[in-house]
């Protein structure tokens, strides 16, 4: 249950929301910086947690709903409150999370323990006053959007509008708006009419992060296609198609599981989109549909791992990825490694983030993987890499160099090293 | 990892997988036909696997039904343009096993492949090491493995329509045409739900009918049916284990023993395999 599922920053940065597989959300909040000592940026502690979704079975069908958050994002800040929307496989909640820093102290019917007071014993008459008191952070759901999905959802969206959202399954999307719980719009159902015939699903979307009409989703064949809302209530025919045509000379048996997309994600500027493969991470320019303007492999070696990455399932892993801004990308890999790609000076770094190799307030050490041939020192063999060791979810702060990075079980948060 | 002329015990029947899948991986020398082979078998293990689970996952069911496709075009293709190809006994078009005598499918064979490659596929016996070491699947059980999973998958149907907005004046005229092919879908989708809801109940359930009904057909059978690569298809819906285990000793003592060699990988029934180790060893 303590299986890390989702890992966000909000808007600012301050916030840091991870879900896990026992439906819990934890959210950890920047300090402030102190001033003075500017060594280094505040660190994350624990600000909040609470149960966001609980298991429920669905009696129609006889199946268990899991209670593992799927998905979180943050709404931006818009008064004292923070809003987020989280969601497991079936229904999406906003919840409020709210600071309580004061009490009314001074009621005149009431004493400070909350018993009533004699009424005959009342003589004279005073205003209640707020006084300092611990702070209390509460979380409470504040909408519940339900029964819309009849798959898995695996993405939702926050549109540019702030008002909508989007929630994506395996075969159709829907668009919400934050104050209706009861509807929802369908703007895209790929679902043959005969189940059959079912050869694509939708893998994950994204509204544009500027174009409150566009969004993209990703399918399991590799494909994205961008939709612009404007053009139809049902968006089953995208404006465009991204797809990138298939490199004659890694084909095998497993080119199309490989080419799944697990993630796609914008660039901040909204110029950009990135998708994630098995193998690979890959930037596509909006504005050209037919190939991806730069490719980055994540983990090469495995090409010839395939077959025994899907004889244990690996290969249907969904890794996620994100931006640090445009310029730099990043992804988990296994044994707990993850890489960076810097789009402009073309360098990579894989990382590990593990504590027996790292200690606190230390630099990194680059890993190097050894495909084959000799090893060389500090390197290690493809072989000696423990599959179950899998960073899925990672992200970057939106503003600063902090990054969060989810193992199975633990949650790291690196920053840059400041002078 | 995989020994020369070694034979197999059924115990050892994961790691053997695993071994498949890393000499795939590690070895160059492995016939095309052969990986492709392997490929499908797992494929199919794991079709068959998933329509166990209650809710199979819909991506991978997927991504493993395309791949099966995949292959299985790939060899139509193949025997298509080959009479005498690496799949002997099967052409697309016929159902017939009937006098397929296992001396006949090894003159068939291209000669090509050598009694240690066969051995690497060598999990079942060895009785017939090259004909088991190419696994029989025809293409019409390939198909309707996709079919029964994908159709299996669709039982999670919608209960109400998705809501659509009425639009503003300027989508008028295309939205009708849109709202009415939804809800005709959406009709279609509610009945098939009650046709899909019935077949869904019937495999999920102990499927004591289904299993009725084959061993009748079984029982009516010529033993000569036996002697081919196709015992039974390979992918009928789920069954509890303990009929399924009563099922081969209906069958087996009807087969001769060379036949009932002819063990289908399809099976993910350890005990199943087990039980039928136990016949041949005692025969």
């Amino acid at each position: 249950a303590d299986i890390i599922s989702t890992v966000e920053f909000n808007h600012s940065g301050e916030l840091l929301a991870t879900g896990d597989k026992g439906g819990r959300v934890v959210i950890f909040q920047q300090e402030q910086e102190n001033k003075i000592q500017s060594h280094s940026r505040g660190e994350y502690n624990v600000y909040s947690t609470f149960q966001s979704h609980e298991p429920e079975f669905d009696y129609l069908k006889s199946l268990e709903i899991e209670e593992k958050i799927n998905k979180i994002r943050w709404l931006p800040q818009k008064n004292a409150a923070q809003f987020l929307l989280s969601t497991n496989d079936k229904t999406i909640k906003l919840w409020k999370i709210s600071e309580r820093d004061k009490r009314p102290e001074g009621y005149n019917l009431k004493e400070e323990d909350g018993r009533y007071r004699d009424p005959t014993t009342v003589t004279t008459l005073r205003v209640p006053v707020f006084r300092p008191m611990d702070l209390m952070v509460e979380a409470s759901p504040r909408r519940i959007f339900a029964n819309a999905h009849t798959y898995h959802i695996n993405s939702i969206s926050i549109n540019s509008d702030y008002e909508t959202y989007l929630s994506a399954d395996d075969l159709r999307i829907n668009l919400w708006h934050l104050e209706i719980t009861d509807r929802s719009f369908n703007i895209v159902d790929i679902k043959p009419a005969n189940m059959e015939e079912l050869t694509e699903v939708i893998t994950a979307a994204e509204f544009h992060p500027n174009s409150c009409n566009t969004f993209v989703y990703s399918s399991s064949k590799g494909t994205i296609r961008l939709c612009d809302m404007r053009a139809s209530a049902l968006c089953d025919r995208h404006s465009k198609l991204f797809e990138e045509p298939e490199d004659p000379s890694n084909r095998s048996f497993f080119s199309e599981i490989i080419s799944s997309i697990s993630d796609v994600k914008f660039s901040h500027s909204g110029r950009y989109m990135m998708t994630r493969d098995y193998l690979s991470v890959k930037i596509w320019d909006l504005n050209m549909e037919n190939r991806p303007v730069e490719t980055y492999q994540v983990h090469e070696y495995l090409r010839s791992k395939l077959c025994s990455l899907y004889e244990n399932d690996c290969i249907f892993d969904k890794f996620e990825c994100c931006w640090n801004g445009s310029d730099i990308v990043m992804t988990g890999s296994y044994n707990n490694f993850f890489r960076m790609f810097d789009r402009n000076t073309k360098r990579d770094v894989t990382l590990e983030a593990s504590r027996e190799n790292n200690k606190p307030r230390t630099v990194l050490k680059p890993r190097k993987v050894c495909a084959s041939g000799k090893r060389k020192k500090d390197e290690i063999s493809v072989d000696s890499l423990d599959f179950n060791k899998k960073i899925l979810h990672t992200a970057w702060h939106p503003k600063e160099n902090i990054i969060a990075v989810a193992t199975t079980n633990n949650l790291y948060i690196f920053q840059d090293k400041m002078n | 990892m995989l020994g020369r002329g070694l034979k197999r015990k059924l115990s050892d029947y994961e790691e053997n997988m695993a071994g498949l899948s890393s000499a795939f991986d590690s070895s160059r020398n492995l016939p095309y036909p052969l990986k492709r082979q392997l490929v499908l078998n797992m494929c199919l293990t794991k079709l068959q696997t998933y329509k166990m689970l209650v809710e199979p996952n819909l991506h991978r069911s997927v991504l493993i039904a395309n791949t099966v496709r995949q292959i299985q075009e790939e060899m139509r293709q193949e025997s298509n343009q080959q009479p005498i190809n690496v799949c002997p006994g099967i052409t697309p078009s016929t159902h017939s096993y009937a006098g397929i005598e296992s001396s006949g499918i090894s003159l068939q064979l291209p000669s090509g492949i050598s009694q240690q490659e066969s051995n690497c596929c060598d999990l079942r016996s060895v009785e017939d090491p090259i004909e088991n070491s190419l696994l029989i699947v025809s293409d019409d059980d390939m198909s309707s493995a996709i079919s029964s999973i994908l159709k299996d998958l669709d039982f999670v149907e919608d209960i109400s329509p998705p809501t659509c907005l009425v639009p503003t004046g300027d989508d008028q005229p295309k939205f009708p045409e849109n709202t009415g092919l939804k809800l005709e879908d959406d009709r279609q989708d509610l009945k098939g739900a009650e046709c899909v809801f019935g077949s869904f109940e019937i495999s999920n359930s102990t499927s004591y009918l289904k299993d009725l009904a084959i061993d009748d057909i079984f029982e009516d059978i010529d033993t000569s049916m036996y002697d081919s690569d196709f015992c039974c298809p390979p992918l009928a819906p789920p069954r509890s284990p303990a009929l399924a285990t009563e099922e081969p000793l209906k069958t087996f003592p009807s087969c001769n023993s060379s036949s009932a060699s002819n063990i289908q990988i399809c099976r993910t029934d350890l005990s199943e395999l087990d039980h039928i180790m136990e016949i041949l060893v005692g025969s």
